[in-house]
């Protein structure tokens, strides 16, 4: 055994050393906690959060086509897809769209499928309920979640 | 030990006592159940009891087509959910004979070796935690939350990534990834000297892990271990060199051995291959090619009767999908070869002999995840 | 009654010595809640320092900062169902906690804040500290093997083994200490507050006599008493990964807390230990060094450097004032914080009273000492908390072994070097 490594066991180099990582972290700076409530996360664009269809913005008509192949392509067959033709411009148009946010892994297949920009899985993340609420319909989903700020 | 022909006891010879390290513990690394057999304080025998994980996935599997159940595969190994991917899409592609485009595959670097990096970073935290240095778990969260934030601006889920599709990426590279990547492996590297600057040369590290859980490379290859555990009993052996697959024969990193195969040899070969992998990002960073990231696959995946074995090497060891597909558009078998329920096999071995306090320092170095054990 | 009280705080001796009962009494259960206080904030500054060297933030919601959690804690333990194990030894049961607080609390008869603030001074003191803090030993066994199960008496017998092997190195490095304080003009003493009365007269600390002789033996200390009180990185018999979960798993509310509450003034009374044999007691650095004369009227008559060290309990709490004062400046505006913040404003213009009250001379004079001591104290255990944050643990028979072959060879060495080393010079 060297000197030097002698030395360092006598005088608890190795120790001395952990103990300087973990005074060095002590400064306010280096405090990684978000405290949630009052900071609210920052979420990337592509999140997949909750569904949302979205609406056309000028005339706040859906932009869903009804063609089914989010329903289709969903692993859990969560997505259930009514509609009915409109007698007008004899296209198809959506009469319900139901989806249960209780068995939905938020994989994003059903964003993927869909031909149109109706679909599309938002940042929304806190949808906890206190009842089994489960299937969301298609009025919350074009409105999207409104979470409940308390006051207290 | 028997005194006499008729197995007379005395009250010096000590007992054997079976304990339960119950499903529910603190240290073992999800729901696993070890019965041991103690003879004082040594371990003379130990048995495990799996399956509290059991989700039956592979089930699943025949009731879903090939791209409804790339989602599910992230699930099994919950920590390291890239990688499960990876290895599935492969599968598939090569089931049904297509190439993968070049930018796809090093977008596919890219993910799986920062997913490499996020599991031997939960990995370093929760083994220092068992043998009870408590903070290295909170620098190397905080560090893999870097790693997560990129996960979450790629591909939308910080976990259960769904990453990869069959025929390659879904997402495109977002706008400044190539420069947050770059950021981030420069701001890991110090990082990891932080992390041995307050394990490695520590005493009390080092007489915790020195000689515990010995396994020699002939007996690993018996048992079949793979990834850091093979490596580090003195066997070469890593899938990324040996069967290079997804564009990794293109880049240059080494694979770290060590030589006496215990737990201390493991900590140091995962943290070197921490290195590495900071290594191979900044390659497939600088020379990421332009094109497209997705081959043409039809909606409808109807593969032509067969079967396919892939394997990966995932941070846990070797993952392999084996697909069995009789030309419908669900699997007929999928069966997944977890490298940690082969891992896991080996405990018993290492840990005969040792005390019951190195029992937990050993199921930490074999890096389980009780959602592959599982599945 | 004020003459009373006054006359009695210019005596030069502790109560015990001049055999004033009342006196004794009353100071007594100053260091009942003394200790106990200190307890409770040592549990709010293990939590908040332990968090910050993780990089988290600790308790933040209960008070301001925290600052209420260990009276949180309290509430709980006090309402909590109190479960005696089926089958366990009922008398026993419920004797262990007692016990164990009773000869940790004992322990501080003998510990001197100051020359006049103690509650007594026997002439056997460090014997006695020792010799009672032994007597936990005989508790732990008695909590384990009244619980009626077989993980808990495995975690006594364990903590009480090791317990005992570094009282060994503890004892043998103590009697080195207790060795210095002969010279060749005086007789050595055992009694806590004649040792700490030899380093002033020596004019130096035990820890620099004899050079490196006390520092060995301070060191050898400091880690025979970290395992001592079963902390990290000595703590196998409590950690929550290992099997076999420690003697107190069985209790729970108001007995748990005895324990929790004997361990922390276990440490405070090894710390007090060391801070009196080795670091000087209740003096401050260089406490023979006077500086110039200076005189202010009505207020200071002596040394500079006295003068500059005796306004120091006063800054110190001015400092927490601060720390407090801006932390409820920096608070969030909400609403749901007004109660913190106020409440915070308030802990902070009181620290600044007490600031205010300490710069008076007759307070200020006499708050020398204790205020010394307890800074030595509170150096040791940061300490404590720092070791935990940062080492792995020990394994049993490791921790048995650097007790045994380690410490006691060390210890031993220590022992007869200083005493050549005495009889020569």
């Amino acid at each position: 055994m060297s000197v030097a490594s002698v030395l360092r066991k006598t005088f608890f180099v190795d120790l001395v050393k952990g103990l300087a990582v973990t005074f060095k972290y002590q400064s306010p700076k280096e405090i990684y906690t978000e405290q949630y409530p009052l900071q609210r996360p920052t979420i990337a664009e592509r999140y997949r959060g909750l569904p949302r269809l979205n609406v056309n913005p000028d005339t706040g008509e859906s932009l869903c086509i009804a063609c089914d192949l989010c329903a289709l392509a969903c692993p859990e067959h969560l997505i259930s897809v009514k509609s009915e033709r409109d007698p007008k411009s004899k296209k198809k148009v959506i009469s319900t769209w139901t989806y249960d946010t209780s068995r939905c892994m938020f994989c994003g297949i059903c964003e993927d499928s869909c031909p149109t920009d109706c679909l599309e899985l938002s940042q929304d993340f806190e949808f906890a309920t206190y009842s089994r609420d489960f299937i969301i319909d298609r009025e919350r989903l074009e409105t999207g979640l409104v979470p409940k700020v308390y006051e207290r | 030990m028997t005194t006499s022909h008729r197995e007379e006891r005395t009250f010096l010879d000590s007992q054997e006592l079976i304990l339960n390290m119950g499903p529910q513990h603190p240290s073992t690394h999800g729901v696993l159940r070890v019965i041991l057999k103690l003879d004082g304080e040594k371990v003379i025998g130990t048995e495990c009891v799996i399956g509290y994980l059991h989700r039956g996935v592979e089930k699943i599997a025949e009731n879903r087509t090939y791209a409804m159940f790339n989602p599910y595969v992230d699930r099994m190994d919950y920590v390291a959910a890239v990688s499960n991917g990876l290895g599935y899409c492969l599968a598939v592609e090569k089931l049904i004979n297509v190439e993968v485009p070049a930018r796809a595959q090093f977008l596919r670097v890219i993910m799986t070796e920062l997913n490499r990096l996020a599991s031997h970073q939960v990995w370093l935290g929760t083994h220092a935690l068992d043998i009870g240095a408590m903070t290295p778990l909170f620098y190397t969260f905080r560090d893999r939350e870097e790693i997560l934030k990129i996960f979450e601006k790629y591909c939308g889920a910080r976990l259960t990534t769904h990453a990869f599709r069959i025929g390659g990426c879904q997402y495109e590279a977002y706008d400044g990834m190539e420069q947050e990547v770059l950021t981030f492996c420069d701001f890991l590297l110090p990082k990891i000297d932080e992390y041995e600057q307050l394990l490695t040369t520590n005493r009390i590290w080092v007489e915790r892990t020195k000689g515990v859980g010995v396994i020699s490379g002939a007996d690993a290859i018996a048992m079949g271990l793979t990834g850091p555990p093979l490596r580090a009993s003195g066997v070469k052996w890593d899938l990324r060199k040996a069967q290079p697959y997804s564009a990794y024969d293109q880049f240059d990193f080494e694979i770290p051995i060590g030589y006496n195969g215990d737990t201390y040899d493991r900590y140091l070969v995962r943290i070197a291959e921490m290195r590495q992998s900071v290594r191979i990002i900044r390659q497939a960073v600088e020379r990421l090619p332009q094109g497209p990231i997705m081959a043409k696959v039809s909606k409808m995946l109807k593969p032509p009767v067969g079967e396919v074995y892939v394997s990966i090497e995932a941070p846990k060891g070797e993952l392999g999908y084996y697909i069995v597909s009789d030309g419908s558009l669900q699997p007929y078998r999928v069966r997944v070869r977890p490298p940690s329920f082969v891992n896991l096999q080996a405990l018993d071995q290492m840990v005969k002999g040792q005390l019951v306090a190195d029992v937990v320092a050993v199921i930490g170095t074999l890096d389980i995840v009780l959602g592959e054990v599982d599945r | 009654m004020l003459q009373y009280v006054t006359g009695y705080l210019s005596q030069p001796v502790t109560p015990g010595e001049a055999g004033n009962y009342i006196w004794a009494l009353i100071y007594i259960l100053v260091v009942i809640m003394g200790v106990s206080g200190v307890v409770l904030g040592m549990n709010w500054g293990e939590r908040k320092a332990l968090a910050h060297m993780q990089v988290r933030l600790g308790p933040m919601r209960v008070g301001p900062h925290g600052l209420l959690q260990p009276f949180a804690d309290a509430l709980k333990l006090l309402t909590k169902e109190d479960i005696i194990p089926a089958g366990a030894d009922k008398l026993v049961f419920s004797l262990a906690p007692v016990a164990i607080i009773v000869t940790a609390w004992t322990v501080f008869l003998v510990v001197p804040f100051g020359r006049t603030h103690a509650i007594t001074d026997m002439n056997i003191g460090v014997l006695f500290m020792l010799g009672v803090s032994s007597l936990s030993v005989l508790c732990i066994v008695m909590a384990g093997w009244a619980s009626n199960s077989n993980y808990p008496l495995m975690g006594a017998l364990r903590s009480s083994a090791q317990m005992v092997s570094y009282e060994v190195a503890m004892g043998l490095v103590v009697v080195s200490a207790v060795m210095m304080t002969a010279t060749n003009t005086n007789v050595g003493t055992l009694s806590m507050i004649g040792i700490v009365e030899a380093q002033a007269s020596q004019h130096f600390w035990f820890i620099f006599k004899f050079f490196p002789l006390g520092l060995i033996a301070f060191v050898v200390f400091a880690i025979a008493m970290v395992a001592e009180t079963n902390r990290a990185p000595f703590d196998l018999p409590e950690a929550e990964s290992e099997l076999v979960a420690g003697f107190h798993t069985e209790y729970s509310g108001f007995r748990w807390s005895l324990f929790m509450l004997a361990e922390y003034s276990g440490m405070i009374a090894v710390s007090s230990i060391a801070v009196t044999l080795w670091l000087g007691g209740w003096l401050r650095p260089f406490a023979s060094i006077h500086g110039p004369q200076i005189t202010i009227p009505h207020y200071w008559r002596g040394g500079a450097l006295d003068f500059a060290a005796s306004l120091l309990p006063a800054l110190c709490m001015f400092l927490l004032a601060l720390f407090c004062l801006v932390g409820a400046y920096r608070m969030p505006r909400l609403r749901t914080f007004r109660i913190q913040t106020a409440g915070l404003t308030v802990f902070g213009l009181g620290l600044g009273f007490i600031g205010m009250v300490l710069l008076c001379p007759p307070v200020r004079d006499r708050v020398q000492d204790i205020f010394w001591f307890t800074a030595k104290i509170g150096v040791f255990m940061y300490l404590f908390i720092w070791y935990r944050a940062t080492f792995p643990r020990y394994r049993f028979d490791q921790l048995m072994r650097v007790g045994w072959k380690v410490l006691l060879p060390i210890g031993l060495g220590v022992l007869i070097l200083t005493a050549i080393v005495g009889v020569l010079l």
